[in-house]
C-alpha cells in the first residue's frame, strides 16, 4: 500500500521544482480555459514572452513592477521572521509616499542630498504608520493583523484627502493629484530608475542582517519560540517593535520610490495593490529575504503579462482570473512539495 | 538614442528613414508629420478609464471606436478598458506602442503617466481626452459640456420648487466646477435664489457611493439632481424618491423614466472617424486642441417625460440662441466667497471655461481656488 506522508524538510531543488511545476500547471489550466473561450493561446503566450522579455519597454515595465514588489514583499517577509503578519504594507506604502511627497514639495536642495532624504522620509513615514500597531502588539497583545489591515483604509483616505485638498494641483483635469515632485531618481534604463538597484541592495542588507548578526539571530529565535527566547534573555518585546518598524519602513521606501521615481505625483491608486501583493510575495518566498527576489519577479511577470494580454483584447477580469490561478497553484505546490509517496516498511 | 524605434515594426522605422542620421536613431522633435498608412495595415488604439459596459462615459467612447471600425473595417483595433491612474497606465500605453499603434485615443486625462510614453514614441499619434498639453505627436480634445449643462440648468431651475439643486461629483476638477457653475447659472437665470449643494465621491465610477450621495442630497432638501458619474446609480435613487435628475454621457432614461430630465450626451463618432482618416491619409497633425461644440459632439438629450412642455420650450429657446453663438458666461460672476472673479461685461473664453476651478456664488461643498 502506498501512503502520502508529510516530511518536515525537503531539499531546495524539490521546492524549486514544485514552484516551476505549479506555475506550469496553472498556465496549462488557464491556457485551456482561454482556448475554450476562443483565444489563439500560442499567439497570446508568444506575445506575453515577447512583450515582457524581448523589448526594452517590456523589460522596463518588468523592472518597474519588480522594484516595489521586492520592497513590499521584503517588508512582509521581515515581519514573518519574528512570526508577525504585517498586512499593512499598503498603508505603509502610502504613508511613505505621503512623507516623501511632503518632503519633496517643501524642502529644496541638490538632488544628491534630497534623494537620500526622501528615502529616509519614506522609511520614517512607513515606520510611523505601523508604530501604533507595533506598540499595541508588544504591550497589549492586540492582533497586528487587524490593526495593520485597518490602517490601510485610513492611509488611502488620507491620500485622497491630501490630493483633493491641501496638495491638489488645480491643473489636473480628471484625477486629483499633488504637484509634480521636483526630484527624480537617476535612470537605470530609460524609464526604469535606480529604485530597482536600491531594492536589491536592501534585500542583501536584510539577508545579512537576519543571517549574520546577533540581532537577526535574536529575532529569528523570538519568531521560532517566544518563551524560549525570553528565557534566553532576549528582549522579545523590543525586537517585536523594532521588526515591525523596520517592516513598515521598507514598505514606506517602496511608496517613496513609486511616487518619486515612477509616478512623480501623489495621487490615489498609485499603490497598484503592491502592499497586498507583497504579502503574497513574502509567502511565496517563505519569509526568506533572498527568496523575495524570485518571488517578486514571478509576480512582476504575471502582472506584466496581464498588461500585455489586455492589449490583445483579453479583458481585465480574465487576466485577474489567470493571476489568481497562478497564485493558487503555486500555493498548492508549496504545500504539496512537503508530501511524498511512501511505502510503509514491513515490520 | 531613441531606443523606442528598435521595437517598432520595421516599416515604421523605414518610414522614418529620411530622418535617421547615420548610426543614430535620434529624430528631430519637430518630426515632419506622419506618413500615410494603408487601412489594412493600420493599428488604432483605444485606452479607456472605465469598462465599456458602463453605459456612460466609456460606452460613449466605445461607440466612437465602433464608428471608426465601420469606416475602416480592415484596420486592427486595440482596446483596453479600466486603465487605473497609476504606473499600470504607463505600461498599457507602452503596449500600444509595442504593437505598432499608429493612432491612440486615450479617453481620459492620464497626464504624466501618458506623456512619459508618448514623448518617446514619436511614431505614434496620441489624442488625450480632457488633456492639457500638446506635443509634436500629441494633442487633446474635449467637449463644451457647459453649454448643454446651462440649458439643462434652465429646465432644472424651472422645475425646482425649493431652489435647492444637488450635484454628485467625482473630484474637485475643472469638469466638475464648470458643470456645477454652468448648471447653476442656467437655473439662476430663471430662479435667481437657486443654490447648489455638491458632494464629491472621489471616483468617476462608484455606483454605491453615487447612490449614497444622491440619497444624502435629497435628504438635504435638494429637489433636482445633476452629476457627472460614468454610470446611472443616482438616477435610480432619484426615481425612487420622485425627484427629477439630469445625467451625463448617454441616454440612460430607462433607469429612471419618470425622473429623467435630460443628459449631457456625448458623441465622439464624427471626431474619431475624422482623426483616423487624417492619420491614415498622412495628413494628421496635432494642430489645435479641439473642444467639440454643442450639436457637434455634445448636446442635451431628448427631454424626458418629467419635463413639462413650457419648460422644454423655454430651455430650448436658450439652446437655439447658443447654437447661433450666444454665450451666457459673461461677467459679473462672483465666486462662492462673494469675490468678483469675472468683471461685468467680460466674456469667459472657452479655455477659461474648460479650466474653471472655482465655484460660483450659491455653490456649497466645493472648495474655492
Amino acid at each position: 500500500m502506498i501512503r502520502l506522508q508529510r516530511v518536515s524538510t525537503v531539499g531546495p531543488w524539490i521546492v524549486v521544482a514544485a514552484r516551476v511545476l505549479s506555475v506550469a500547471a496553472a498556465l496549462l489550466v488557464g491556457g485551456a480555459a482561454f482556448a475554450v473561450a476562443g483565444y489563439d493561446v500560442p499567439m497570446l503566450a508568444g506575445s506575453v514572452v515577447r512583450g515582457s522579455f524581448d523589448s526594452l519597454f517590456g523589460l522596463e515595465d518588468l523592472g518597474l513592477l519588480f522594484s516595489p514588489l521586492i520592497l513590499t514583499g521584503l517588508a512582509a517577509a521581515v515581519a514573518l521572521r519574528i512570526g508577525l503578519w504585517n498586512i499593512g504594507g499598503e498603508g505603509q506604502f502610502y504613508a511613505g509616499a505621503i512623507a516623501a511627497t511632503l518632503t519633496g514639495l517643501n524642502l529644496h536642495g541638490p538632488t544628491p542630498v534630497m534623494l537620500p532624504l526622501l528615502a529616509l522620509a519614506g522609511f520614517a513615514g512607513g515606520a510611523a504608520w505601523v508604530l501604533v500597531p507595533a506598540l499595541a502588539r508588544a504591550f497589549l497583545a492586540i492582533d497586528e493583523i487587524i490593526t495593520t489591515l485597518l490602517l490601510n483604509f485610513v492611509a488611502v483616505l488620507l491620500v485622497n484627502y491630501l490630493c483633493t485638498g491641501p496638495l491638489r494641483d488645480p491643473a489636473q483635469a480628471v484625477t486629483s493629484a499633488s504637484a509634480r515632485i521636483p526630484y527624480e531618481l537617476p535612470p537605470l534604463l530609460d524609464d526604469l530608475h535606480w529604485g530597482l538597484g536600491g531594492s536589491v541592495a536592501l534585500v542583501s542588507v536584510m539577508a545579512v542582517l537576519f543571517a549574520r548578526t546577533r540581532w537577526g539571530y535574536e529575532v529569528r529565535l523570538s519568531g521560532a519560540n517566544r518563551h524560549a527566547a525570553r528565557y534566553a534573555g532576549i528582549p522579545v518585546r523590543r525586537r517585536l517593535i523594532q521588526v515591525l518598524l523596520l517592516s513598515g519602513g521598507l514598505a514606506g521606501v517602496a511608496g517613496m520610490l513609486e511616487v518619486v521615481g515612477t509616478v512623480h505625483r501623489l495621487q490615489g491608486g498609485i499603490s497598484n495593490n503592491y502592499g497586498y501583493l507583497g504579502i503574497m510575495v513574502a509567502v511565496l518566498a517563505g519569509g526568506v529575504p533572498f527568496a523575495v527576489l524570485p518571488a517578486a519577479l514571478l509576480m512582476a511577470v504575471i502582472l506584466n503579462a496581464g498588461t500585455v494580454l489586455q492589449a490583445y483584447g483579453v479583458s481585465n477580469y480574465e487576466v485577474l482570473a489567470l493571476t489568481g490561478l497562478v497564485l493558487l497553484f503555486t500555493a498548492m505546490g508549496e504545500r504539496i512539495a512537503y508530501y511524498r509517496l511512501s511505502r510503509p516498511m514491513r515490520a | 538614442m531613441d531606443l523606442v524605434n528598435r521595437r517598432l515594426p520595421r516599416r515604421l522605422v523605414l518610414q522614418a528613414g529620411g530622418l535617421v542620421a547615420a548610426g543614430s536613431l535620434i529624430r528631430p522633435a519637430q518630426a515632419a508629420g506622419f506618413a500615410a498608412v494603408k487601412p489594412e495595415q493600420a493599428v488604432i488604439g483605444f485606452g479607456h478609464v472605465g469598462p465599456i459596459s458602463d453605459e456612460g462615459w466609456t460606452a460613449s467612447h466605445h461607440q466612437g471606436l465602433l464608428a471608426v471600425k465601420q469606416a475602416y473595417p480592415q484596420a486592427k483595433f486595440l482596446e483596453v478598458e479600466s486603465i487605473p491612474y497609476s504606473a499600470d497606465a504607463t505600461r498599457t500605453f507602452r503596449q500600444f506602442v509595442a504593437q505598432g499603434a499608429h493612432l491612440v485615443f486615450v479617453t481620459s486625462e492620464y497626464g504624466d503617466l501618458l506623456h512619459g510614453v508618448s514623448d518617446r514614441a514619436t511614431d505614434t499619434a496620441w489624442l488625450e481626452c480632457n488633456g492639457h498639453s500638446a506635443a509634436s505627436n500629441r494633442s487633446w480634445y474635449y467637449v463644451k459640456h457647459w453649454l448643454p449643462s446651462y440649458v439643462a440648468g434652465v429646465a432644472a431651475g424651472l422645475m425646482s420648487k425649493s431652489g435647492k439643486l444637488g450635484y454628485v461629483g467625482s473630484m474637485p476638477v475643472p469638469t466638475v466646477y464648470c458643470g456645477v457653475n454652468a448648471f447653476l447659472m442656467g437655473a439662476r437665470s430663471v430662479k435667481p435664489e437657486a443654490t447648489m449643494q455638491v458632494i464629491v465621491i472621489n471616483s468617476w465610477f462608484d455606483p454605491q457611493a453615487a447612490a449614497q450621495a444622491g440619497t444624502a442630497l435629497i435628504d438635504n432638501g435638494c429637489d433636482v439632481l445633476f452629476g457627472v458619474m460614468d454610470e446611472a446609480a443616482y438616477l435610480q435613487v432619484a426615481e425612487k424618491r420622485g425627484v427629477p435628475a439630469v445625467m451625463w454621457n448617454t441616454d440612460v432614461r430607462r433607469y429612471g423614466p419618470k425622473s429623467y430630465i435630460s443628459s449631457i450626451v456625448l458623441d465622439w463618432t464624427k471626431f474619431y472617424v475624422a482623426q483616423t482618416k487624417a492619420r491614415l491619409e498622412g495628413s494628421w497633425t496635432p494642430g489645435q486642441p479641439v473642444l467639440l461644440s454643442m450639436g457637434d459632439g455634445v448636446d442635451r438629450d431628448a427631454w424626458g417625460d418629467s419635463v413639462p412642455g413650457p419648460v422644454r420650450a423655454q430651455a430650448d429657446a436658450v439652446r437655439t440662441r447658443m447654437l447661433a453663438g450666444y454665450t451666457p458666461f459673461v461677467g459679473e460672476i462672483k465666486d462662492a466667497g462673494g469675490r468678483v472673479r469675472v468683471p461685468a461685461g467680460k466674456t469667459m473664453t472657452d479655455l477659461e471655461l474648460y479650466g474653471w476651478n472655482w465655484p460660483i456664488e450659491g455653490v456649497s461643498g466645493l472648495r474655492g481656488a
